[in-house]
Protein backbone atom coordinates (compact mmCIF):
# COMPACT_ATOMS: atom_id res chain seq x y z
CA UNK A 1 0.00 0.00 0.00
CA UNK A 2 1.53 3.80 -1.09
CA UNK A 3 1.91 6.00 1.78
CA UNK A 4 -0.86 8.27 0.81
CA UNK A 5 -3.40 5.62 0.41
CA UNK A 6 -2.16 4.43 4.07
CA UNK A 7 -2.58 8.26 5.48
CA UNK A 8 -5.87 8.72 3.64
CA UNK A 9 -7.45 5.98 5.46
CA UNK A 10 -6.26 5.84 8.85
CA UNK A 11 -5.18 9.56 9.24
CA UNK A 12 -8.64 10.61 10.31
CA UNK A 13 -8.27 8.30 13.56
CA UNK A 14 -4.76 9.48 14.31
CA UNK A 15 -6.28 13.13 14.42
CA UNK A 16 -9.47 11.98 16.81
CA UNK A 17 -6.16 10.35 19.06
CA UNK A 18 -4.29 13.15 19.00
CA UNK A 19 -7.25 15.78 19.82
CA UNK A 20 -7.94 13.90 22.29
CA UNK A 21 -5.17 12.97 23.99
CA UNK A 22 -4.21 17.30 23.69
CA UNK A 23 -7.47 17.77 25.39
CA UNK A 24 -6.88 15.36 28.23
CA UNK A 25 -3.57 17.04 28.94
CA UNK A 26 -5.83 20.24 29.56
CA UNK A 27 -8.39 18.96 31.81
CA UNK A 28 -7.42 15.51 32.90
CA UNK A 29 -9.80 14.84 35.12
CA UNK A 30 -13.36 15.49 32.63
CA UNK A 31 -11.67 13.29 29.90
CA UNK A 32 -11.24 10.59 31.79
CA UNK A 33 -14.69 10.62 32.94
CA UNK A 34 -16.00 11.05 29.58
CA UNK A 35 -17.07 7.78 27.26
CA UNK A 36 -14.86 8.44 24.75
CA UNK A 37 -12.00 7.89 27.40
CA UNK A 38 -13.17 3.97 26.50
CA UNK A 39 -12.58 3.79 23.33
CA UNK A 40 -8.72 4.88 24.21
CA UNK A 41 -7.19 1.70 24.93
CA UNK A 42 -7.77 0.14 21.81
CA UNK A 43 -7.06 3.09 19.11
CA UNK A 44 -3.88 3.81 21.09
CA UNK A 45 -3.10 0.16 20.42
CA UNK A 46 -4.64 0.11 16.81
CA UNK A 47 -1.98 3.03 15.97
CA UNK A 48 0.97 1.16 17.84
CA UNK A 49 0.15 -1.29 14.82
CA UNK A 50 -0.22 1.32 12.47
CA UNK A 51 3.56 2.96 13.27
CA UNK A 52 4.84 -0.57 12.78
CA UNK A 53 3.63 -0.97 9.79
CA UNK A 54 4.56 2.52 9.04
CA UNK A 55 8.12 1.49 9.63
CA UNK A 56 7.97 -1.58 8.46
CA UNK A 57 7.03 -0.66 4.82
CA UNK A 58 9.43 2.24 4.83
CA UNK A 59 7.28 5.06 4.87
CA UNK A 60 8.40 8.78 5.13
CA UNK A 61 9.61 10.40 8.77
CA UNK A 62 6.81 12.99 8.08
CA UNK A 63 3.94 9.63 9.09
CA UNK A 64 6.62 8.05 10.99
CA UNK A 65 7.22 11.21 13.31
CA UNK A 66 3.53 11.93 13.38
CA UNK A 67 2.77 8.67 14.64
CA UNK A 68 5.95 7.97 16.93
CA UNK A 69 4.74 11.48 18.90
CA UNK A 70 1.22 10.20 19.30
CA UNK A 71 2.60 7.20 20.40
CA UNK A 72 4.78 8.63 23.33
CA UNK A 73 1.83 11.02 24.47
CA UNK A 74 -0.53 7.49 25.19
CA UNK A 75 2.36 5.30 26.46
CA UNK A 76 2.74 8.11 28.67
CA UNK A 77 -0.86 8.03 29.68
CA UNK A 78 -1.50 4.20 29.73
CA UNK A 79 1.20 3.14 31.75
CA UNK A 80 1.74 6.31 34.17
CA UNK A 81 1.56 5.20 37.95
CA UNK A 82 -1.70 4.93 39.87
CA UNK A 83 -2.20 7.35 42.14
CA UNK A 84 -1.45 7.10 45.62
CA UNK A 85 -4.00 6.06 48.13
CA UNK A 86 -4.23 6.85 51.87
CA UNK A 87 -5.42 3.07 52.38
CA UNK A 88 -2.02 1.46 51.08
CA UNK A 89 0.05 4.80 53.21
CA UNK A 90 -2.05 3.08 56.08
CA UNK A 91 -1.10 -0.60 55.73
CA UNK A 92 2.78 0.38 55.06
CA UNK A 93 2.78 2.13 58.41
CA UNK A 94 0.74 -0.56 60.41
CA UNK A 95 2.39 -3.49 58.42
CA UNK A 96 4.95 -3.07 55.29
CA UNK A 97 7.55 -0.60 57.17
CA UNK A 98 8.09 -3.13 60.05
CA UNK A 99 8.20 -6.18 57.84
CA UNK A 100 11.08 -4.26 56.32
CA UNK A 101 12.75 -2.94 59.22
CA UNK A 102 13.48 -6.59 60.09
CA UNK A 103 13.70 -7.63 56.89
CA UNK A 104 16.93 -5.26 56.87
CA UNK A 105 17.53 -6.15 60.59
CA UNK A 106 21.70 -6.78 59.94
CA UNK A 107 21.77 -3.22 58.57
CA UNK A 108 19.78 -2.21 61.28
CA UNK A 109 21.64 -3.75 63.53
CA UNK A 110 24.88 -2.62 62.49
CA UNK A 111 23.77 1.07 62.35
CA UNK A 112 22.18 0.67 65.85
CA UNK A 113 25.91 -0.04 67.47
CA UNK A 114 27.13 2.81 65.37
CA UNK A 115 25.09 4.67 67.16
CA UNK A 116 24.58 3.79 70.44
CA UNK A 117 27.97 2.50 70.79
CA UNK A 118 29.74 6.07 70.77
CA UNK A 119 26.99 7.56 72.84
CA UNK A 120 27.23 5.18 75.61
CA UNK A 121 31.01 5.65 75.20
CA UNK A 122 30.76 9.47 75.25
CA UNK A 123 28.23 9.30 77.93
CA UNK A 124 30.65 7.28 80.16
CA UNK A 125 33.83 8.76 79.45
CA UNK A 126 32.54 12.56 80.33
CA UNK A 127 31.22 11.19 83.61
CA UNK A 128 34.93 10.05 84.45
CA UNK A 129 36.75 12.92 82.94
CA UNK A 130 33.94 15.53 82.36
CA UNK A 131 36.40 18.16 80.70
CA UNK A 132 36.37 15.91 77.52
CA UNK A 133 32.76 17.84 77.36
CA UNK A 134 35.27 20.78 75.92
CA UNK A 135 36.92 18.38 73.52
CA UNK A 136 33.64 17.77 71.90
CA UNK A 137 31.90 21.01 72.21
CA UNK A 138 33.31 24.31 72.60
CA UNK A 139 32.32 26.52 75.70
CA UNK A 140 29.10 28.78 73.82
CA UNK A 141 27.56 26.01 72.94
CA UNK A 142 28.26 23.90 76.28
CA UNK A 143 26.75 27.13 77.73
CA UNK A 144 23.66 26.90 75.39
CA UNK A 145 22.69 23.29 76.67
CA UNK A 146 22.97 24.09 80.14
CA UNK A 147 20.55 27.15 79.66
CA UNK A 148 18.19 25.33 77.79
CA UNK A 149 18.36 22.23 80.16
CA UNK A 150 18.56 24.59 83.63
CA UNK A 151 16.31 23.11 86.24
CA UNK A 152 14.97 26.54 86.83
CA UNK A 153 13.72 26.92 83.13
CA UNK A 154 10.06 26.62 82.63
CA UNK A 155 10.35 25.30 78.97
CA UNK A 156 13.21 22.28 79.31
CA UNK A 157 15.12 21.98 76.29
CA UNK A 158 14.93 25.06 74.63
CA UNK A 159 16.20 28.72 75.74
CA UNK A 160 12.86 30.55 73.89
CA UNK A 161 10.61 29.83 71.15
CA UNK A 162 6.81 28.79 71.13
CA UNK A 163 6.13 25.15 70.99
CA UNK A 164 5.06 25.71 67.19
CA UNK A 165 8.43 27.38 66.49
CA UNK A 166 10.13 24.52 67.70
CA UNK A 167 8.16 21.95 65.85
CA UNK A 168 8.86 23.31 62.42
CA UNK A 169 13.15 23.47 63.65
CA UNK A 170 12.76 19.78 65.00
CA UNK A 171 11.10 19.05 61.13
CA UNK A 172 13.65 20.64 59.25
CA UNK A 173 16.87 19.96 61.32
CA UNK A 174 15.70 16.40 62.38
CA UNK A 175 14.44 14.99 58.95
CA UNK A 176 17.29 16.73 57.26
CA UNK A 177 19.67 14.51 59.07
CA UNK A 178 18.03 11.50 58.64
CA UNK A 179 17.79 11.97 54.77
CA UNK A 180 21.53 12.80 54.80
CA UNK A 181 22.27 9.59 56.63
CA UNK A 182 20.56 7.78 53.91
CA UNK A 183 21.75 9.48 50.84
CA UNK A 184 24.81 9.47 52.03
CA UNK A 185 25.15 5.50 52.35
CA UNK A 186 25.69 6.12 48.58
CA UNK A 187 29.35 7.08 49.24
CA UNK A 188 30.45 3.36 49.48
CA UNK A 189 28.47 3.51 53.03
CA UNK A 190 31.00 6.11 54.35
CA UNK A 191 28.71 9.00 54.55
CA UNK A 192 26.00 6.69 56.78
CA UNK A 193 28.78 5.42 59.02
CA UNK A 194 29.72 9.14 59.52
CA UNK A 195 26.60 10.62 60.17
CA UNK A 196 26.04 7.95 62.90
CA UNK A 197 28.91 7.81 64.70
CA UNK A 198 29.08 11.52 64.94
CA UNK A 199 25.43 12.37 66.14
CA UNK A 200 26.22 9.20 68.54
CA UNK A 201 29.25 11.16 69.82
CA UNK A 202 27.28 14.54 69.92
CA UNK A 203 24.25 13.16 72.03
CA UNK A 204 26.33 10.83 73.99
CA UNK A 205 28.59 14.20 75.01
CA UNK A 206 25.83 16.29 75.41
CA UNK A 207 23.83 13.57 77.85
CA UNK A 208 27.14 13.36 79.61
CA UNK A 209 28.14 17.17 80.42
CA UNK A 210 24.43 17.70 81.50
CA UNK A 211 24.16 14.62 83.78
CA UNK A 212 28.02 15.21 85.03
CA UNK A 213 26.89 19.04 86.39
CA UNK A 214 23.94 17.84 87.95
CA UNK A 215 21.35 19.21 85.57
CA UNK A 216 20.54 15.12 84.64
CA UNK A 217 17.00 15.59 85.77
CA UNK A 218 15.36 18.00 83.50
CA UNK A 219 17.73 16.17 80.03
CA UNK A 220 16.69 12.88 80.82
CA UNK A 221 13.13 14.19 81.55
CA UNK A 222 13.05 16.09 78.01
CA UNK A 223 14.41 13.18 75.92
CA UNK A 224 13.11 10.26 77.59
CA UNK A 225 9.68 10.11 75.60
CA UNK A 226 10.84 11.46 72.45
CA UNK A 227 13.85 9.64 71.58
CA UNK A 228 12.30 6.38 71.13
CA UNK A 229 10.74 7.71 67.92
CA UNK A 230 13.78 10.51 67.05
CA UNK A 231 16.44 7.96 67.52
CA UNK A 232 15.35 4.53 66.71
CA UNK A 233 14.33 6.55 62.94
CA UNK A 234 18.02 7.77 62.96
CA UNK A 235 18.86 4.57 62.90
CA UNK A 236 16.49 3.23 60.47
CA UNK A 237 17.40 5.79 58.01
CA UNK A 238 21.13 5.38 59.29
CA UNK A 239 20.63 1.88 57.99
CA UNK A 240 18.54 2.47 54.99
CA UNK A 241 21.82 4.13 54.02
CA UNK A 242 24.30 0.95 55.15
CA UNK A 243 22.46 -1.06 52.95
CA UNK A 244 22.86 1.06 49.87
CA UNK A 245 26.51 1.49 50.45
CA UNK A 246 26.83 -2.13 51.26
CA UNK A 247 24.65 -3.25 47.56
CA UNK A 248 27.42 -0.87 45.91
CA UNK A 249 30.27 -2.76 47.82
CA UNK A 250 29.15 -6.38 47.30
CA UNK A 251 25.98 -6.76 45.20
CA UNK A 252 25.82 -9.64 45.74
CA UNK A 253 24.61 -12.28 42.88
CA UNK A 254 23.29 -9.63 40.72
CA UNK A 255 24.83 -7.04 38.24
CA UNK A 256 25.54 -3.53 40.60
CA UNK A 257 22.81 -1.55 38.39
CA UNK A 258 19.93 -3.91 39.30
CA UNK A 259 20.81 -4.40 42.48
CA UNK A 260 21.44 -0.43 43.50
CA UNK A 261 18.00 -0.01 41.98
CA UNK A 262 16.46 -2.51 44.36
CA UNK A 263 18.37 -1.40 47.56
CA UNK A 264 17.57 2.51 46.31
CA UNK A 265 13.45 0.95 46.44
CA UNK A 266 14.01 -0.51 49.79
CA UNK A 267 15.84 2.54 51.16
CA UNK A 268 13.34 4.77 49.98
CA UNK A 269 10.58 2.96 51.85
CA UNK A 270 12.71 3.20 54.99
CA UNK A 271 13.01 6.86 54.52
CA UNK A 272 9.67 7.52 54.40
CA UNK A 273 8.94 5.54 57.40
CA UNK A 274 11.35 7.12 59.43
CA UNK A 275 10.54 10.42 58.17
CA UNK A 276 6.76 9.35 59.69
CA UNK A 277 8.76 8.15 63.07
CA UNK A 278 10.49 11.64 63.23
CA UNK A 279 7.36 13.54 62.53
CA UNK A 280 5.65 11.94 65.56
CA UNK A 281 8.85 12.57 67.21
CA UNK A 282 8.95 16.12 66.14
CA UNK A 283 5.59 16.83 67.63
CA UNK A 284 5.92 14.68 71.05
CA UNK A 285 9.31 16.99 71.21
CA UNK A 286 7.63 20.05 70.74
CA UNK A 287 4.31 19.82 72.43
CA UNK A 288 4.78 16.71 75.45
CA UNK A 289 8.93 16.91 76.36
CA UNK A 290 9.37 20.40 76.55
CA UNK A 291 6.43 20.40 79.06
CA UNK A 292 8.43 20.79 82.67
CA UNK A 293 5.46 20.57 85.00
CA UNK A 294 4.45 17.26 85.11
CA UNK A 295 5.73 14.40 87.84
CA UNK A 296 8.75 12.60 87.19
CA UNK A 297 6.32 9.79 86.94
CA UNK A 298 3.96 10.82 84.37
CA UNK A 299 7.26 11.52 82.42
CA UNK A 300 8.96 8.39 82.33
CA UNK A 301 5.94 5.96 82.76
CA UNK A 302 4.98 7.22 79.39
CA UNK A 303 8.18 7.35 78.36
CA UNK A 304 8.73 3.95 79.08
CA UNK A 305 5.13 2.85 77.30
CA UNK A 306 6.21 4.85 73.85
CA UNK A 307 9.94 2.53 73.69
CA UNK A 308 7.56 -0.61 74.34
CA UNK A 309 5.49 1.01 71.31
CA UNK A 310 8.12 1.62 69.44
CA UNK A 311 10.21 -1.51 69.65
CA UNK A 312 6.84 -3.89 69.90
CA UNK A 313 5.68 -2.19 66.63
CA UNK A 314 9.10 -2.68 64.66
CA UNK A 315 9.41 -6.32 66.15
CA UNK A 316 5.59 -7.65 65.63
CA UNK A 317 3.37 -5.63 63.63
CA UNK A 318 2.92 -6.80 60.17
CA UNK A 319 3.42 -10.45 61.51
CA UNK A 320 1.42 -13.41 60.38
CA UNK A 321 -1.31 -11.80 58.14
CA UNK A 322 -1.52 -12.48 54.10
CA UNK A 323 -0.06 -10.17 52.48
CA UNK A 324 0.55 -9.33 49.19
CA UNK A 325 4.17 -9.27 48.34
CA UNK B 1 28.01 6.36 22.94
CA UNK B 2 27.54 9.95 21.62
CA UNK B 3 23.83 9.28 20.36
CA UNK B 4 21.89 10.38 23.74
CA UNK B 5 18.77 8.48 21.59
CA UNK B 6 17.57 5.43 23.90
CA UNK B 7 15.34 3.24 22.29
CA UNK B 8 12.52 1.43 24.43
CA UNK B 9 10.31 -1.41 23.33
CA UNK B 10 6.92 -0.91 24.46
CA UNK B 11 4.42 -3.91 25.70
CA UNK B 12 3.13 -3.21 21.98
CA UNK B 13 6.11 -4.08 20.49
CA UNK B 14 7.07 -0.37 19.32
CA UNK B 15 10.77 1.25 19.74
CA UNK B 16 10.28 4.61 21.11
CA UNK B 17 13.00 6.83 21.04
CA UNK B 18 13.60 8.80 23.72
CA UNK B 19 16.58 11.80 23.74
CA UNK B 20 18.38 11.66 27.36
CA UNK B 21 18.77 15.63 28.82
CA UNK B 22 22.51 16.29 29.37
CA UNK B 23 23.50 18.10 32.03
CA UNK B 24 23.05 21.82 30.82
CA UNK B 25 19.60 22.28 29.96
CA UNK B 26 18.81 20.18 33.72
CA UNK B 27 21.19 23.11 35.09
CA UNK B 28 19.09 25.75 34.15
CA UNK B 29 15.93 23.75 35.02
CA UNK B 30 17.37 23.36 38.52
CA UNK B 31 17.87 27.21 38.64
CA UNK B 32 14.73 28.07 37.64
CA UNK B 33 13.40 25.63 40.31
CA UNK B 34 16.12 27.57 42.98
CA UNK B 35 14.53 30.89 41.88
CA UNK B 36 10.46 29.48 41.85
CA UNK B 37 11.53 27.95 45.04
CA UNK B 38 12.86 30.84 46.87
CA UNK B 39 10.08 33.57 45.31
CA UNK B 40 7.21 30.61 46.71
CA UNK B 41 9.12 31.04 49.92
CA UNK B 42 9.52 35.36 50.46
CA UNK B 43 5.88 35.38 49.27
CA UNK B 44 4.84 33.04 51.62
CA UNK B 45 6.41 35.17 54.31
CA UNK B 46 4.87 38.09 54.31
CA UNK B 47 1.68 36.56 55.74
CA UNK B 48 3.56 34.17 58.05
CA UNK B 49 6.01 37.24 59.50
CA UNK B 50 2.36 38.39 61.03
CA UNK B 51 1.65 35.25 62.82
CA UNK B 52 4.91 36.25 65.12
CA UNK B 53 6.77 33.40 66.18
CA UNK B 54 4.47 30.51 65.54
CA UNK B 55 4.92 31.94 61.90
CA UNK B 56 8.50 31.18 62.58
CA UNK B 57 7.67 27.43 62.63
CA UNK B 58 5.36 27.36 59.91
CA UNK B 59 7.84 28.81 57.57
CA UNK B 60 10.36 26.42 58.68
CA UNK B 61 7.91 23.61 57.88
CA UNK B 62 7.52 25.00 54.71
CA UNK B 63 11.47 25.53 54.04
CA UNK B 64 11.53 21.74 54.67
CA UNK B 65 8.81 20.89 51.73
CA UNK B 66 10.23 23.33 49.66
CA UNK B 67 13.85 21.54 49.89
CA UNK B 68 13.14 18.11 50.57
CA UNK B 69 8.99 17.40 49.33
CA UNK B 70 8.70 20.51 46.50
CA UNK B 71 10.79 18.04 43.75
CA UNK B 72 9.01 15.07 44.79
CA UNK B 73 5.36 16.06 44.48
CA UNK B 74 5.83 18.04 41.43
CA UNK B 75 7.31 15.31 39.79
CA UNK B 76 4.83 12.82 40.78
CA UNK B 77 1.57 14.92 40.23
CA UNK B 78 2.54 16.75 37.10
CA UNK B 79 3.78 13.24 35.38
CA UNK B 80 7.93 14.08 36.18
CA UNK B 81 8.46 18.01 35.73
CA UNK B 82 8.40 20.38 37.82
CA UNK B 83 8.42 24.16 36.84
CA UNK B 84 12.06 24.50 35.95
CA UNK B 85 11.74 21.19 34.25
CA UNK B 86 8.62 22.60 31.96
CA UNK B 87 10.03 25.53 31.54
CA UNK B 88 12.64 23.77 29.46
CA UNK B 89 10.66 21.14 28.44
CA UNK B 90 12.69 18.12 30.24
CA UNK B 91 11.00 15.63 31.81
CA UNK B 92 11.58 12.67 34.78
CA UNK B 93 10.95 9.18 33.52
CA UNK B 94 11.59 5.12 34.23
CA UNK B 95 13.84 3.74 32.32
CA UNK B 96 11.12 1.95 30.43
CA UNK B 97 9.53 5.65 29.26
CA UNK B 98 6.41 5.42 31.51
CA UNK B 99 6.16 9.06 33.67
CA UNK B 100 8.13 8.70 37.03
CA UNK B 101 6.27 7.04 40.03
CA UNK B 102 6.51 8.16 43.92
CA UNK B 103 9.54 6.08 45.18
CA UNK B 104 11.49 6.25 42.38
CA UNK B 105 11.32 10.34 42.89
CA UNK B 106 12.06 10.41 46.15
CA UNK B 107 14.81 7.68 45.70
CA UNK B 108 16.45 10.05 42.74
CA UNK B 109 15.48 13.34 45.15
CA UNK B 110 16.95 11.79 48.34
CA UNK B 111 20.30 10.79 46.65
CA UNK B 112 20.28 14.56 45.26
CA UNK B 113 22.24 15.06 48.29
CA UNK B 114 25.22 12.74 47.30
CA UNK B 115 24.78 14.21 43.48
CA UNK B 116 25.15 17.70 45.07
CA UNK B 117 28.31 16.82 47.32
CA UNK B 118 31.72 19.08 46.02
CA UNK B 119 30.94 22.37 45.28
CA UNK B 120 27.78 22.44 43.20
CA UNK B 121 27.14 19.56 41.73
CA UNK B 122 30.54 17.68 41.24
CA UNK B 123 29.89 14.08 41.34
CA UNK B 124 26.44 14.45 39.56
CA UNK B 125 28.19 16.24 36.95
CA UNK B 126 30.72 13.65 36.36
CA UNK B 127 27.91 11.11 36.61
CA UNK B 128 25.99 12.62 33.60
CA UNK B 129 28.93 13.38 31.42
CA UNK B 130 30.48 9.66 31.89
CA UNK B 131 26.89 7.68 31.73
CA UNK B 132 25.25 7.29 28.41
CA UNK B 133 21.99 8.12 29.40
CA UNK B 134 23.17 11.35 31.14
CA UNK B 135 22.24 10.23 34.28
CA UNK B 136 23.33 11.39 37.56
CA UNK B 137 23.77 8.89 40.63
CA UNK B 138 20.19 9.83 41.91
CA UNK B 139 18.48 8.50 38.51
CA UNK B 140 20.90 5.41 38.03
CA UNK B 141 19.91 3.67 41.73
CA UNK B 142 16.05 4.93 40.98
CA UNK B 143 16.11 3.75 37.83
CA UNK B 144 15.20 6.64 36.07
CA UNK B 145 16.07 9.35 33.09
CA UNK B 146 15.60 12.85 31.90
CA UNK B 147 14.58 13.23 28.70
CA UNK B 148 13.37 16.25 26.49
CA UNK B 149 9.52 15.97 26.60
CA UNK B 150 9.45 18.23 23.39
CA UNK B 151 9.21 17.26 20.07
CA UNK B 152 11.68 17.48 17.60
CA UNK B 153 9.99 19.89 14.75
CA UNK B 154 8.45 18.12 12.40
CA UNK B 155 10.21 17.36 9.30
CA UNK B 156 9.35 18.99 6.02
CA UNK B 157 7.01 17.29 3.67
CA UNK B 158 7.60 16.42 0.13
CA UNK B 159 6.74 19.28 -2.16
CA UNK B 160 4.09 18.30 -4.33
CA UNK B 161 4.62 18.16 -7.95
CA UNK B 162 2.79 15.77 -10.47
CA UNK B 163 4.63 12.02 -10.03
CA UNK B 164 6.54 10.62 -12.50
CA UNK B 165 6.97 6.38 -12.62
CA UNK B 166 10.89 5.66 -11.35
CA UNK B 167 12.08 3.89 -14.86
CA UNK B 168 13.82 1.18 -12.86
CA UNK B 169 13.35 -0.63 -10.19
CA UNK B 170 14.94 0.29 -6.97
CA UNK B 171 15.19 -1.59 -3.25
CA UNK B 172 13.52 -0.59 -0.01
CA UNK B 173 16.56 1.92 1.46
CA UNK B 174 17.74 3.20 -2.22
CA UNK B 175 13.95 3.94 -2.16
CA UNK B 176 13.47 5.25 1.61
CA UNK B 177 16.90 7.55 0.27
CA UNK B 178 14.99 8.86 -2.49
CA UNK B 179 11.82 9.95 -0.33
CA UNK B 180 13.99 11.14 2.46
CA UNK B 181 16.14 13.22 0.14
CA UNK B 182 12.53 15.28 -1.11
CA UNK B 183 11.21 15.13 2.68
CA UNK B 184 14.92 17.75 3.74
CA UNK B 185 15.17 19.29 0.19
CA UNK B 186 14.24 22.15 1.40
CA UNK B 187 16.73 22.74 4.40
CA UNK B 188 19.76 22.52 1.86
CA UNK B 189 20.76 25.14 -0.31
CA UNK B 190 19.96 24.68 -3.88
CA UNK B 191 23.55 24.34 -5.14
CA UNK B 192 23.89 21.09 -2.45
CA UNK B 193 20.17 19.99 -3.89
CA UNK B 194 21.52 19.90 -7.23
CA UNK B 195 25.05 17.96 -6.39
CA UNK B 196 23.19 14.87 -4.51
CA UNK B 197 20.73 14.79 -7.32
CA UNK B 198 23.80 14.67 -9.65
CA UNK B 199 24.75 11.68 -8.02
CA UNK B 200 22.20 9.80 -9.48
CA UNK B 201 23.36 9.88 -12.78
CA UNK B 202 21.73 7.02 -14.95
CA UNK B 203 18.18 7.75 -12.97
CA UNK B 204 18.38 11.29 -13.74
CA UNK B 205 18.13 12.53 -17.04
CA UNK B 206 19.13 16.25 -17.27
CA UNK B 207 21.59 17.71 -14.25
CA UNK B 208 20.98 20.91 -12.13
CA UNK B 209 17.33 21.96 -11.55
CA UNK B 210 15.69 19.34 -13.81
CA UNK B 211 17.25 16.72 -12.30
CA UNK B 212 16.06 17.75 -8.42
CA UNK B 213 12.76 18.02 -9.78
CA UNK B 214 12.74 14.70 -11.49
CA UNK B 215 13.72 12.99 -8.27
CA UNK B 216 11.10 15.24 -6.38
CA UNK B 217 8.63 13.68 -8.93
CA UNK B 218 10.35 10.09 -8.00
CA UNK B 219 9.41 10.62 -4.72
CA UNK B 220 5.63 12.03 -5.42
CA UNK B 221 5.49 8.66 -7.32
CA UNK B 222 7.00 6.57 -4.73
CA UNK B 223 4.40 8.25 -1.80
CA UNK B 224 1.69 7.20 -4.08
CA UNK B 225 0.46 11.05 -5.21
CA UNK B 226 -1.33 11.52 -8.40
Amino acid sequence: MKQERFVALHGGEWDRLQAWLDALERQPKRMLRDESSLDFPASYRRLCHHLALARGRGYSHEVTERLQRIVQQGHRLLYRAPPPRWQRMAAFLTGGFPRLVRAQWRCMLAAAVLFYLPALVMLVLIQWRPELAHSVFDSQQLADFEKMYDPANQHIGRSSGTDMQMFGYYVMNNVGIAFRSFASGLLFGVGAVYVLGANGVLIGGVAGHLTAIGYGGPFWRFVAAHSAFELTALVIAGGAGLKLGLTLLAPGRQRRGPALVAAGWIGAQLALGAFAMLLVAAFLEAYWSSNASLPDAVKFGSAALLWLLVLGWLGFAGRGRRHGA
Amino acid sequence: MIDTIREIETPEGIALRLRAAGALPRAQAWMIDLVVRGVGLVIAMIPLSLLGVAGNGVAMLLMFGMTWAYAVVCEACFSGQTVGKRALGLRVVHADGTPVGWLPSVVRNLLRGVDILPGVYGVGLASTLLDPHARRLGDIVAGTMVIHANELPPGQQVPDVPALPLPLVLAADEQAALVEFAERAGQLGTQRQEELAGLLRPLTDGDGPAAVRQLMAHANWLLGRP
